[in-house]
């Protein structure tokens, strides 16, 4: 009798020791695909599912490195123009094929291929003959060649420092060529075609409910800790919640749902279990300078002074965050914190608007996507309560998604604010982004200068670390305070809520709601 | 009875196409650019345009119409522009998820609205009558996204019978389909109640009763067929109306569904996608009314005679 009850104590503690080590999350939307090639968003699945050649990994609160990731080590020749990857040898995907330098260059010359009818071709155009192959002239990319199994050159056009940082980027994920060519556009689409390297092999996808990643017990660095990783999708903030509450899913993600921070962090059981880090990015005010009277600098200077940010950072978002002044946040490399700063004073404001020629007040619009969350219509109303004082008599605009970004595009928004979290740790994410020769008609900024056009191009190719920060130094002065081209508003802390059971979570280094789980352990 | 079947199938084919047509017309009208929707903040001019291009967003509208509806004749409903899968499949698989749901939210709606409608007639103005017509009132006026807050945060949250979202078993769509199906149920308790009030008030009930018949044999034998004719025919409306509403429900309750699918497709200027959707639930919506013709003239002997 007492060997069968220790029997049976052994088979439940067995199976206890056993259990899977599940972690569920809730993302609010479906990501289209499993291709990083294929998407500008939703990167989950190509961050745990895939590697790159280089990583990005959080060294501390609101730090990171680029590590070796497939690639050992790499060379940059000393035009900058040339970088050798050496590979990592003998590792695998998942479908048992081992990774070499052809992959590679698979990987690149299939998003420059306009068959792929690929998203981030941004990520490469820089490479020599990559706009040959985008427009159909040439069979293959010039600038992407293996020179041996295990050594991959990629020569860019013209020198280009963020490259390293980009290829940290989860559109950077590396292919199986055999894998992948036949499926040919539909790969990504489902579970069975889509093939990695990375800790998590994608094992099921439902669309619109869930999609399932499973540890992939032949992963180089070691098999994942936890066994199972969950992704539901779940569109609906409060549904969220209670799934969190009711210990359905393992974090909440305080992005989806940021009214819900002050219940969080001060509530007696999930105040403890909050975990935050640094957001490498920012909030902001666009101004579009091809919309009267924002044309004149003084205008746009005493906007950025009627704004208390400071007051909207302490009320609105709980002081989880610091004010921002520049175009780079807190994190990024080149980061200044000795950027002049932008002054709260109604009263001056007031004063540059009669000087700009307005002294009885202006009219102007802001604009607001309807159906997203109601922290921008909650900031946009203070805004425009505030800046009334200093004679900006603001109109809120509705507008549906598809609207606000098809005129965005054509550079005709008004006002609008949004938030800009880093893809690859480089100034130039930012900059160009926003104030390149395209990028600020698209973004429907009009910033249509020739000294920061040409300042940008000397930033992409600067290869001595100092000189490259005090460029950006002098051209973030330049654009914020002299052009006051944008209002920086704040960068703000990335708060998520764990279950008890959840042991370590990682914030990613930039601050996203997509992250790779690889560290993360569940008991 | 098939001649009567096969003119109303025909007389819907014009209205499937004039569907597609508005749909069409009113996507062109709105701004909005899928591709500029898909890249969001990563905008690039030089991508969007690209890639129009290679999706044929470019050709005229006429062109892609004429194309789509070339496709659709032959069964192809064409691709999604961004889930890049083809729209048959997309909705093929999520529908029998909105079936599910659906069946049992009707299902729920009878159940509980006729029983109520027949107690409420039999014991008029009585506190069961006050009860039940205020819960059909609760459910008809109540809107759906917030009754489904209400059950996740007490059956879920708070009593932990039942998962707040999801579709994985029976018990992820208890709440949704009681949910979904408590508006139905009120319609049907109300018209159950105002029916057979209004039969019971006829000359062959007080024959029934006159001849000294037991007042259940009454409402039972007499009164309840004749009085169930309209309500069978707004039932099976409702089934189409379920299969094609059930939106709202199938979000909160994170159900992938047709109605999410089409949700989606409006948000993301997907026109392939969402004149699929469209497409799909105006048959539905047709053949529920077709239903309930034919029901009707099978329970009613003096409309099939008509």
């Amino acid at each position: 009798m007492l060997s069968m009850a220790l029997l049976l104590v052994g088979v439940f503690a067995v199976g206890a020791f056993a259990a899977e080590k599940v972690f569920t999350i809730a993302y609010n939307e479906e990501p289209q695909t499993s291709d990083g090639q294929m998407t500008t968003s939703c990167y989950m699945i190509p961050m745990n599912v895939y590697d790159r050649l280089i990583e990005c990994v959080t060294t501390a609160p609101g730090k990171s490195a680029l590590v070796p990731g497939l690639a050992t080590k790499w060379d940059v020749s000393k035009d900058g123009k040339v970088y050798t990857f050496h590979l990592r040898k003998g590792v695998k995907f998942q479908n048992g094929e081992e990774f070499t330098a052809k992959d590679v260059v698979y990987t690149f010359d299939r998003m420059l291929d306009p068959k792929t009818k690929a998203l981030n071709t941004d990520i490469l155009d820089f490479v020599l003959g990559a706009q040959d192959r985008m427009d159909g002239k040439a069979a293959s990319t010039a600038g992407l060649k293996a020179l041996d199994k295990y050594t991959v050159q990629i020569t860019l056009a013209k020198p280009f420092v963020p490259f390293l940082a980009i290829m940290a980027s989860p559109q950077a994920s590396i292919l199986n060529e055999k894998f992948t060519k036949p499926l040919g556009n539909k790969y990504g689409l489902s579970a069975k075609a889509t093939c990695g390297t990375g800790p998590f092999i994608l094992k099921e996808w439902t669309l619109n409910d869930h999609h399932t990643m499973v540890a992939n017990p032949n992963y180089f660095r070691g098999r994942p800790q936890i066994d199972k990783f969950v992704v539901k999708i779940v569109t609906d903030p409060e549904t969220m919640r209670m799934l969190f509450e009711a210990g359905e899913i393992d974090l909440f993600d305080c992005d989806f749902a940021m009214s819900q921070i002050p219940y969080f962090t001060s509530h007696p059981k999930w105040g403890k279990q909050t975990v935050s880090g640094p957001r490498v990015g920012l909030y902001y005010y666009s101004i579009n300078q091809a919309i009267k009277p924002f044309d004149n600098v003084k205008v746009r200077q005493a906007f950025q002074m009627a704004v208390d940010r400071k007051l909207i950072l302490q009320k609105m978002f709980y002081n989880h965050g610091q004010l921002e002044n520049g175009v780079m946040p807190k994190g990024l490399i080149h980061y200044n914190p000795a950027q002049a700063k932008i002054e709260y004073n109604p009263e001056k404001a007031k004063a540059l608007l009669a000087e700009a020629g307005y002294p009885n007040g202006v009219d102007m619009e802001i604009a607001l996507v309807a159906s997203t969350g109601s922290q921008w219509q909650k900031m946009s109303e203070i805004i425009q309560a505030m800046v009334a004082k200093s004679g900006f008599r603001v109109t809120l605009k509705q507008m549906d998604e598809a609207a606000f970004y098809a005129t965005r595009k054509e550079g005709k928004l008004p006002m609008y604010t949004n938030k800009w979290s880093a893809d690859f740790n480089d100034p130039d994410n930012f900059f160009y982004t926003f104030f390149g020769p395209k990028g600020t008609v698209a973004r429907s900024y009009n910033n249509n200068s020739p000294e920061v056009f040409a300042a940008l191009d000397k930033g992409r190719s600067e290869t001595d670390f100092t000189k490259r920060g005090k460029l950006y130094a002098e051209l973030e002065k330049k654009i914020v305070i002299d052009q006051a081209a944008w209002l920086p508003m704040f960068s703000l802390k990335h708060i998520y809520v764990v279950q008890p059971k959840v042991k370590k979570f990682v914030v990613p280094w930039n601050g996203w709601s997509d992250f790779p789980v690889y560290e993360t352990r569940v008991e | 009875m098939k001649k009567f079947i096969l003119k109303r199938l025909l007389i819907s084919i014009p209205v499937l196409i004039g569907v597609t047509v508005i749909i069409f017309f009113l996507l062109n009208v709105v701004p909005g650019d899928p591709v500029a929707l898909m890249m969001k903040e990563h905008i690039s001019v030089d991508v969007v345009a690209r890639v129009r291009a290679q999706m044929h967003l470019d050709d005229p509208a006429i062109v892609r119409y004429f194309r789509f509806l070339g496709g659709a004749l032959k069964g192809d409903l064409g691709e999604s522009y961004k889930l890049n899968r083809p729209v048959t499949s997309l909705i093929l698989n999520a529908f029998p998820n909105t079936l599910v749901l659906a069946l049992w939210a009707a299902l729920f709606a009878w159940i509980v609205g006729i029983p109520a409608g027949i107690l409420s007639a039999v014991k008029k103005y009585s506190l069961p009558d006050n009860l039940f017509m205020g819960f059909s009132l609760l459910g008809v006026s109540m809107p759906v996204f917030w009754s489904a807050l209400l059950f996740q945060y007490f059956f879920a949250v708070k009593l932990r019978w039942l998962p707040v979202a999801g579709f994985e078993d029976w018990r992820y769509v208890v709440m949704p389909a009681i949910v979904l199906g408590w508006s139905s149920a009120g319609i049907i308790a109300r018209l159950t109640r105002s029916s057979l009030l209004e039969v019971m008030r006829n000359d062959y009930i007080r024959t029934a009763r006159a001849k000294g018949l037991h007042e259940l044999p009454v409402i039972f034998g007499h009164a309840l067929k004749n009085s169930l004719l309209p309500v069978v025919t707004v039932m099976a409306i409702q089934v189409a109306g379920l299969l094609a509403g059930a939106v709202i429900t199938e979000s909160v309750f994170g159900i992938p569904g047709v109605g999410r699918i089409a949700v989606n497709a409006i948000q993301a200027r997907d026109m392939p996608l969402l004149q699929g959707a469209v497409l799909f639930e105006t048959t539905l919506v047709i053949l529920g009314n077709l239903a309930a013709d034919i029901l009707y003239a099978f329970l009613d002997p003096r409309i099939k005679a008509a």
